[in-house]
């Protein structure tokens, strides 16, 4: 699966207006009307990442689980703790205090028919 | 050489029709003409009309004409034309044919593919009934475009410099309103919203009412059940408002409008620009509202827009100019003739379909939230038509969208899926658009899991499908109008009988002038109403009564084979005509 960043071609360190202008880059070579896979992919990626807040969302589904048993043992054998970078652990704290994040909506029952 | 696709704006009022050549978008005329009035009407030889001559007909024959088609299109009606019944997608199939003949006389050769613009806001029903009427005319509609997003084509398409613009469009019946980002050229629509029964028949509508009113409380007369008196003032009313958009004030005059007790009813009143935004103040409220959801979807506000752009006649309303000032603190544009940009946008898209060289790419977004509903807690109750949307307001267009469902219960082997449009979360508030059953599935325990797909195309038009996870068993449909369906046999039995109005098979020439008979006195007396009728909007009120009276006396006259008096009342009608053009 093709992260976001890579279906526009952009780094993860990319601006905003950099990122605007990847998509409408992309957008012109994958028009709609001939491109209807690709450009739905692309305008998904381009949601997934536009500004600060999506990315941050985005970051909260890909960051890897943190295993904190592998963390203690590795905190206890190294006497350090550098499972995850302190780039994850800044968008962690980011989004445990963006309290939007939290009003993710649930299905508030199974979904029957 | 491309084949040549058309564009073409069927509105509610007026109709045009554009072709890009070159690079260069041109509105196709007929005799001068760039618009064609959205009428259709019957004449006395059983000979169909459309535009100019319908409308002038309407006045004299109302039974006999139809106007504003649009605003019953994807609604399961027929509406009566000289006492024959036609569903909506026919009356507006003659305009469009009429529409199709006047561009292949331009570009001289056969023309079989049209893009349409359709209001944003149109739902599944209408988009459907749109192409429908294009089949029966014998246009393949290659694709639909929503009204703002065109306009926003016509004003945009080769800019380059960031622009996020307003697109505010009011028209005869519907209304919508766009946030368009234009940039590196590509038209992006951000978010759309609008009424599709709102515009400016209805503000003709609070005059006409404002005027039977005060013929009711002045004359006692009720002037509704008169179908000729209602045309003339529906005609008026109309009048009045061209008149408000420039004049504070406009007299209303209607000398002899019908008979009451044996004595002649005149109507003569003055109505005042800030008594008529006084009524139509509700509209206008309610498209200030749906400006501000539209920015709410966009997730802009007012500061973020750098122009606004008007679409529609209705537009031209003064105190809409005022209302957006206020909100935005700037002028609208309308450079571009708000009658003609939906058209040119719409020739701008079928030549980028057509393959043509064209800068521009276009985003555009559904306004609509579509989903299905399952059992579910609603309020906290147990309810069991909690709605389940799919496919969000505002989404990208094209989008395919899967949702997955559980059984409720041991051994179901059916579901009921229903398909619907709409935000509220009990899908009973929403517009049910389509059901459909999957049958077969496993006997299972609860909880055999069904996908349900949705995919909207780039017409806006809904593409539903089911499965059951584990078999992979299939079950699809095409909402196709599913409420008022219009079978296939019914749209090829409407193309002969709309073919058949038209007189032959192709339809390619309408008749504007009766055929010869041997009453020469006959030909000539219609040949002077015909006259007439096209002098009605450059006459003052009194010569126009005047013409209306003799023309019903002639008709009369022909239907009871009067010769002596039919020369006299041509000779009288010449004499006006003569008059009228020297």
């Amino acid at each position: 699966m093709k992260t976001p960043y890579a279906i526009l071609e952009v780094a993860e360190q990319a601006t905003d207006g950099e990122i605007k202008q990847a998509y409408l880059q992309k957008v012109k070579q994958f028009p709609p009307d001939h491109y209807h896979q690709q450009f739905q992919q692309i305008h998904q990626a381009y949601q997934a990442i536009k500004d600060t807040s999506s990315r941050t969302k985005t970051a909260l589904f890909t960051v890897q689980e943190a295993d904190f048993n592998a963390l203690l043992d590795h905190a206890f054998s190294f006497g350090a703790a550098a499972a995850i970078s302190a780039d994850q652990i800044e968008k962690l704290l980011r989004a445990s205090i963006d309290e939007n994040l939290f009003k993710i909506e649930l299905p508030d029952t199974l979904k029957t028919l | 050489m491309n084949e040549i696709i058309v564009g073409i704006d069927l509105g509610t009022t007026n109709s045009e029709v554009a072709v890009v050549e070159n690079g260069q978008v041109t509105i196709i005329t007929d005799n001068g003409r760039k618009i064609l009035p959205s009428f259709v009407g019957i004449d006395d030889q059983g000979d169909i009309l459309v535009g100019e001559t319908a409308r002038n007909q309407y006045l004299v024959y109302p039974e006999r004409t139809v106007k504003s088609i649009k605003r019953l299109m994807g609604q399961d009606i027929k509406v009566d034309l000289a006492g024959h019944e036609y569903a909506p997608q026919e009356i507006s199939a003659i305009i469009l044919k009429r529409l199709k003949a006047i561009a292949e006389q331009y570009v001289k050769q056969p023309i079989t593919k049209a893009v349409i613009t359709v209001p944003a806001y149109f739902s599944d029903a209408q988009r459907q009934a749109t192409r429908e009427a294009g089949e029966i005319a014998g246009l393949d509609v290659v694709r639909m475009i929503n009204e703002p997003t065109a306009a926003a084509l016509a004003y945009g398409g080769n800019q380059v410099e960031q622009k996020r613009m307003l697109v505010y469009d009011l028209g005869g019946g519907t209304f919508d309103v766009s946030v368009v980002n234009i940039e590196a050229g590509v038209v992006e629509v951000l978010s759309s919203h609008g009424d599709n029964h709102l515009g400016g028949d209805d503000f003709d509508q609070q005059i006409i009412e404002y005027l039977l009113d005060h013929l009711s409380e002045t004359k006692g007369v009720d002037a509704r059940l008169h179908s000729k008196a209602l045309a003339r003032l529906t005609r008026a009313a109309e009048h009045a408002k061209f008149v408000l958009s420039d004049q504070p004030f406009v007299k209303i005059e209607e000398e002899y409008l019908l008979e009451h007790n044996g004595a002649a009813v005149h109507l003569s009143l003055e109505l005042s620009r800030s008594d008529y935004e006084e009524m139509i103040e509700d509209y206008i409220n309610a498209t200030i509202d749906a400006v501000h959801i539209a920015l709410k979807g966009a997730k802009l506000t007012p500061a973020d827009i750098d122009e606004i752009v008007l679409v529609g006649g209705s537009t031209r309303t003064p105190c809409i100019r005022e209302r957006l000032f206020d909100e935005f603190g700037f002028e609208p544009h309308s450079e571009v003739d708000p009658d003609l940009c939906v058209a040119m946008g719409a020739a701008t898209q079928a030549a980028m379909i057509s393959g043509q060289k064209v800068e521009a790419v276009l985003v555009d977004v559904t306004p609509y939230t579509y989903g299905t509903s399952a059992l579910g807690y609603l309020n906290g109750e147990y309810y069991p038509h909690k709605y389940v949307p799919i496919i969000h307001k505002n989404s990208a267009l094209p989008i395919c969208k899967t949702e997955a469902f559980f059984t409720n219960h041991d051994g179901q082997q059916v579901v009921s899926i229903t398909v619907y449009q709409g935000e509220d979360p009990d899908a009973l508030n929403n517009i049910k658009i389509g059901e459909f059953l999957v049958e077969g599935l496993q006997d299972v325990e609860a909880g055999n899991i069904v996908t349900v797909t949705l995919a909207l195309d780039l017409n806006g038009m809904l593409q539903v499908s089911a499965q059951e996870k584990a078999t992979g068993l299939e079950k699809s449909i095409t909402i196709q109008n599913a409420l008022s369906r219009f079978e296939l046999e019914s749209l090829d039995s409407a193309k002969l009988r709309i073919n058949k109005l038209f007189g032959q098979a192709d339809g390619s020439v309408v008749h504007a002038v009766a055929p010869e008979t041997d009453q020469s006195d006959v030909v000539e007396a219609r040949k002077l109403i015909a006259k007439a009728e096209a002098l009605f909007d450059k006459t003052s009120n009194e010569d126009k009564e005047d013409m209306i009276d003799l023309i019903e006396d002639i008709q009369t006259c022909i239907a009871e084979g009067l010769t002596d008096r039919l020369k006299e009342t041509a000779a009288k009608l010449a004499d006006i005509i003569y008059y009228l053009e020297s």
